[in-house]
């Protein structure tokens, strides 16, 4: 096998092979690792003293106040519960070079339960409908409790966090059980609990495949759901005269985008400090970098197509939410936001020596990501500094941009900090790399030698 | 080949795909039906890789029942609600779809989701409330058959099992090491 062959990951010739490497690496001593989960931990404490802060010094009624909570969480759903999409679309379209990473991107379902905690309080900072706020509910027509948005929005996410957590365990079941007959002890029970009873039956196996199916379907329409109610409820039915059909896309759209970003930077985290390189390779960077590159000008199509109806109709209403989220209070976030979501994007990726990289995709991911970040606390910071408007149907008056407090920054760091910290250590005790597809994956590899050079050749189960 | 007697299982294993495979074979031609025997691998193999039976697919009964429970209730409780407290406004009609749509969506997906999980859980170990033989060594990459039947078969299986080339066969009902 060639040397080229063995870095780019196809070292092991066999499945089981295979399994003992990625065994092993997984079960080493990590000293650094616990010295960061430490750190970790610390970190989230503070964000709970800063949330403490901030509900003993202003309560839950004050709504405006709770703006950048508001937009910690939308960044939570945006990336970190988007990311799951990573491994679901590519396994659908049966790419094998999703093998390595599809496992990175279902971890974040598990941290999907951090995103449901951080928006519990919500529950209570959204107004009830009594305000006389312009909704899709109807209420004061119809028979609409008044705390509508609530009960759909908290509905909605908890089958999305559900259908995260049993995308994460079907998926990992196999390897649970490889984790049971290699370990001894309190391990083995409680992998065997987790594997729960998979003997690898070829009934097991089917049944398997297919739920991932039916799930990842699902996950996809319940996200595209949340974002719906989230990006109306929280957002534009704060903001009077706010009426805008695609929004509700866009905010999708950038879950997806904001996905990708955040699993490609778990994979370069495990390819550079994690013992994956054999596993993570130019293929998945390349994958992932293409996908981001469409996503990215994707976002310009959306954005524009929004921006033009309300500069065009150009109506009091329109130009005051033009002048409250792109060009007043928020203009700088704005253009920040522009440059690091599709404009570096666009031109970075244009160019070969970096897409044709692994760091070069990663670094546009990270761009990404802080756009991603900025464009949710343009959009509810400042939706949320209006909610107690009177005149329901315009704004009248623009305020000014509502900078983040001690609490407000305290809430930030432990919020990420805690999504960091779930996340490794879910890594930590499910194998980061799904065991069974790489596995698989040597059923259908064949290495052959082509005239003067070697070719791999994949084959597909059917 | 059915018994009242209590199941016993046993297991043989098998280095290679093709010996697994005829001994799938053997195991059929001695009379066993199909659901007395199963192969177990710790790769997804393709189906059929060893001339066993394509499972029967009843995996859409859990989404399609929980999606028609969610669906109903949805329709239930938006216009149950409205035509419990009947308010009709500008003459527009008592039931408006468009805001009934959005809820009953819910329903429905929130529905389908909540069975398939439970559906998950439940097909997961129900099928196999009688967890039969195994042998860790199926995650080395050995090749298992399980034949599952009556106290009285299991001499001829075990035959069986090792005339077709199995490297070890272990005995269910001895077996301390996995639950």
């Amino acid at each position: 096998m060639s040397e080229e062959a063995v870095h780019n990951g196809h070292g092991s010739t066999n499945p089981v092979e295979v399994m003992n490497d990625l065994l092993e690496k997984g079960s080493g001593q990590k000293p650094l690792f616990w010295r960061i989960t430490a750190l970790l931990g610390l970190l989230t404490v503070a964000g709970i003293v800063g949330f403490a802060i901030r509900l003993t010094s202003d309560g839950l009624g004050d709504t405006p106040k709770w703006g950048y909570h508001m937009a910690l969480f939308a960044l939570i759903l945006t990336a970190v519960q988007g990311a799951p999409m990573v491994a679901i679309a590519p396994r659908i379209a049966k790419a094998h070079w999703r093998r390595s990473i599809s496992r990175a991107a279902e971890l974040f379902g598990l941290v999907g339960v951090v995103s449901f905690l951080i928006y519990i309080p919500l529950i209570w900072v959204l107004p009830s409908m009594t305000d006389g706020r312009r909704t899709l509910w109807f209420y004061g027509e119809l028979n609409v409790p008044a705390y509508m948005p609530q009960i759909m929005a908290t509905l909605v996410l908890v089958s999305l966090v559900v259908t995260g957590l049993s995308l994460l365990w079907v998926s990992a079941r196999p390897d649970f059980a490889f984790l049971r007959d290699r370990s001894q002890g309190r391990r083995r029970k409680w992998y065997g609990r987790l594997a729960h009873g998979w003997i690898g039956s070829s009934q097991q196996w089917y049944w398997q495949k297919h739920r991932l199916g039916i799930l990842g379907a699902f996950y996809f329409m319940m996200l595209v759901t949340v974002h719906f109610n989230v990006s109306v409820d929280f957002g534009m039915a704060l903001v009077p005269g706010w009426i805008d059909a695609l929004y509700p896309v866009t905010h999708a759209h950038s879950s997806l985008q904001a996905g990708v970003a955040i699993t490609l930077v778990a994979m370069y985290v495990f390819y550079k400090w994690g013992p994956y390189k054999e596993y993570i390779n130019f293929d998945q960077f390349w994958g992932l970098g293409k996908l981001l590159f469409a996503l990215s000008l994707l976002w310009f199509w959306f954005w524009f197509s929004s921006f033009i109806i309300f500069w065009y109709g150009a109506k009091p209403s329109e130009e005051a939410i033009l002048d409250l989220l792109m060009v007043g209070p928020y203009l700088p976030i704005f253009f920040v936001v522009f440059f690091l979501v599709f404009f570096i994007p666009l031109w970075a990726m244009i160019w070969n020596p970096l897409r044709r990289s692994v760091w070069g995709p990663v670094t546009i991911a990270i761009s990404v990501l802080i756009a991603t970040a900025l464009d949710r606390i343009r959009v509810y910071v400042g939706a949320f500094s209006v909610s107690q408007h009177e005149n329901k149907h315009q704004l009248d008056s623009i305020p000014d941009a509502v900078l983040p407090g001690l609490p407000d920054v305290l809430i930030w760091i432990g919020g990420i900090a805690a999504c960091v910290l779930v996340y490794m250590l879910a890594a930590r005790f499910i194998p980061p790399i799904n065991i069974w597809e790489q596995k698989e994956l040597k059923l259908y590899q064949v290495h052959k030698k082509f005239h003067r050079t070697e070719v791999q050749i994949l084959g597909k189960p059917d | 080949m059915t018994t009242l007697k209590p199941p016993k299982s046993v297991i043989g294993l098998f280095e290679d795909e093709d010996t697994a495979a005829d001994a799938l074979d053997a195991v059929a031609s001695a009379g066993f039906e199909q659901k007395e025997y199963e192969i177990l691998t710790g790769t997804p193999y393709p189906e059929g890789t060893f001339g066993e039976e394509e499972p029967i697919h009843k995996l859409y009964r859990f989404p399609l029942i929980g999606a028609a429970c969610g669906f109903t209730a949805g329709l239930l409780l938006t216009a149950g609600t409205q035509l419990a407290y009947p308010l009709i406004v500008g003459g527009k009609p008592l039931l408006s779809i468009p805001p009934m749509a959005i809820i009953m969506y819910e329903g429905t997906m929130l529905g389908a989701i909540l069975f398939t999980v439970a559906g998950i859980i439940f097909e997961s170990r129900l099928p196999r409330l009688f967890m039969g033989a195994y042998d860790t060594r199926i995650t080395e990459g050995y090749i298992g058959i399980t034949i599952t039947s009556g106290e009285d078969e299991m001499p001829k299986a075990e035959e069986i099992l090792k005339k077709a080339g199995a490297v070890d066969i272990k005995r269910g009902w001895e077996q301390t090491d996995f639950d």
